[in-house]
C-alpha cells in the first residue's frame, strides 16, 4: 500500500488499526517538526531524541483517541509534543532559559516533507503567514512568548528568569497574542 | 453580562496556559457561561495551534525512527502494558468491599493524600469539605468511547461538596477538557471542568449551586476547553446515585 498518498486523517484511521507502516508515513511527514519543538524546549538533543520517540509512541498507542473534530493532525501532534516537553522540563528540572529559540523569522521555508500536494501548499501558506506574523513582533515579546509556548513557564516563572517586573511579562505576553491575532488574521481576510 | 466583568485580557495567556493558577481558575469560572470569551479564546488558540510552524526545523537523528519502531515492538511484547491494573480499582477494591462507610472515608482521604494539588487542597480546606465521615460514592461507568476508564464521586455527608476522580480517561489535547454534568430531571448544571495527565488520572472539586446529593445522575462528557454551557460532545463516564 503505498501510505504516502493518503491524507493526514486517513494515515490516524490506519495507525488506529495497527496499521505500522501508516506510522512511519506520519514520522517521515512529522519528523522534523517535533523533534525541532523538542529542541527548541529542552534545549538539548538527547533528551529531544527521547522525547520525539515517545511522542510517535504515543500516537501509535492513542490514535484511537484522535478525531478531526479536535483539529487538524498537525495540530494534536504539536500539542503532544508540547506538553511532553514540558513534562520533561518539569519532571528532570532542565533549566532550558541559557538556550534561545529558534524562531524562523526571516522567511524561510523548510524543504517540505512528503505530504500530498494539497496539504503541503496549504501548510505552506500557513507557515509563510505565521513565520511573517512572528517576525513583526519586538525581540522581547518573541522571548516571553517563547517560554510560554515551549516551555510551559507561567508569567510569574518568566518574570523570574528574566528579571522583569510580573506586569511587564504579562503585558509582553498579552501583545504579542494580540498582534499575532490581529496579523494572521488581517493575512487570512487578504488571501480570501 | 457586562463588558468590564469579562476577563479578555486573561484570554491570551490562558490559552497560552500560562497563566498562573489564580487567574486561571477566574478565566474556567468566567468561560463556563460566557459566549463572548469562549469565541475569544477560540481565535487566541487558534494561533497558539499555528506557533510550532514559526520555528526552524532540523532534522533528527537517522536511527532515531530505528529505535521507536524498536521500542514499539518490544511493548508489543509486554504484558504488563496490556493488563495494568487501574490504581483506582484497586483503592476501591481495598477500600470499599469490606466496610463501606469507613472504606468511603478513608478512601476520601487517600484520593485528598494522592492528589496534591495545590489548589484542590487548599480549596478543600477552605471549604472544610472533609468535615463529615458520612459520605456518598458514585461509582462512574464508562461508555464505548473509553472502556477502560473508571471514575468515582464522593459526596459530603450534607450533600454539600464532592470530590470526582477519574482514572484511564484518554488525554484530551489543549483544545479540550472533559466536564462534569450534574443531572436532574432532564436538566443538566456544569459541575466544573478538568483535565487529566498522560496516565489518565484527573481530579474535580465539584462546585454546584444546589446540593450535590439533589442531583440522581451524573454524566462526564468532552467539551471545548473551559467547558460549555450543556453538553457537545462525546459522553465518557456516567453514574448515577
Amino acid at each position: 500500500m503505498d501510505f504516502n498518498k493518503f491524507d493526514d486523517q486517513t494515515l490516524m484511521k490506519l495507525i488506529a488499526q495497527a496499521q505500522e507502516d501508516a506510522l512511519r508515513e506520519l514520522y517521515d511527514r512529522y519528523n522534523r517538526l517535533v523533534y525541532s519543538m523538542a529542541v527548541n524546549a529542552v534545549g538539548e538533543n538527547s533528551l529531544a531524541e527521547e522525547i520525539t520517540q515517545d511522542v510517535f509512541l504515543r500516537i501509535w498507542n492513542n490514535a484511537e483517541t484522535y478525531s478531526p473534530q479536535k483539529g487538524k493532525v498537525i495540530t494534536w501532534v504539536s500539542s503532544i509534543t508540547r506538553y511532553r516537553a514540558i513534562d520533561a522540563i518539569r519532571s528532570q528540572q532542565v533549566r532550558p532559559e541559557g538556550h534561545s529559540v529558534a524562531w524562523d523569522i526571516e522567511g524561510s521555508l523548510d524543504n517540505p516533507d512528503p505530504l500530498n500536494v494539497e496539504e503541503r501548499v496549504e501548510i505552506t501558506q500557513r507557515q509563510q503567514r505565521v513565520r511573517h506574523a512572528v517576525a513583526q513582533l519586538p525581540e522581547e515579546q518573541r522571548q516571553a512568548l517563547a517560554y510560554a509556548y515551549f516551555q510551559g513557564y507561567t508569567h510569574r516563572e518568566i518574570a523570574e528568569l528574566l528579571g522583569e517586573p510580573l506586569g511587564t511579562i504579562k503585558t509582553r505576553i498579552r501583545l504579542a497574542m494580540q498582534k499575532l491575532r490581529e496579523y494572521l488574521e488581517e493575512e487570512n481576510i487578504a488571501e480570501a | 453580562m457586562k463588558t468590564e466583568e469579562h476577563v479578555y485580557d486573561l484570554l491570551p495567556a490562558y490559552a497560552l496556559n500560562s497563566l498562573d493558577e489564580e487567574e486561571k481558575i477566574i478565566v474556567e469560572a468566567h468561560l463556563v457561561d460566557c459566549e463572548t470569551c469562549q469565541l475569544e479564546l477560540e481565535s487566541y488558540k487558534q494561533v497558539v495551534d499555528d506557533l510550532p510552524l514559526a520555528i526552524k526545523t532540523k532534522q533528527p537523528p537517522a536511527d532515531l525512527e530505528t529505535s521507536i519502531f524498536e521500542q514499539l515492538a518490544a511493548d508489543r511484547q509486554s504484558p504488563e502494558l496490556q493488563d495494568r491494573e487501574s490504581w483506582l480499582d484497586r483503592l476501591k477494591s481495598n477500600f470499599l468491599s469490606s466496610a463501606p462507610v469507613w472504606g468511603a472515608a478513608s478512601l476520601v482521604l487517600v484520593i485528598v493524600l494522592l492528589f496534591s494539588n495545590l489548589y484542590l487542597l487548599n480549596s478543600l480546606r477552605a471549604h472544610e469539605a472533609v468535615r463529615h465521615t458520612d459520605l456518598t460514592t458514585v461509582a462512574m461507568v464508562p461508555t464505548d468511547y473509553s472502556p477502560q476508564a473508571t471514575g468515582m464521586l464522593v459526596i459530603s455527608g450534607d450533600g454539600e461538596y464532592g470530590v470526582l476522580v477519574v482514572d484511564q480517561l484518554p488525554m484530551l489535547d489543549d483544545t479540550q477538557q472533559y466536564q462534569l454534568w450534574l443531572i436532574y430531571d432532564g436538566q443538566r448544571a456544569s459541575g466544573g471542568v478538568f483535565s487529566v495527565n498522560d496516565e489518565g488520572y484527573g481530579s474535580l472539586l465539584i462546585t454546584s449551586e444546589q446540593p450535590l446529593s439533589s442531583y440522581p445522575t451524573f454524566g462526564i462528557t468532552i467539551e471545548p476547553t473551559g467547558g460549555s454551557p450543556g453538553p457537545t460532545g462525546e459522553k465518557v463516564l456516567g453514574g448515577e446515585l
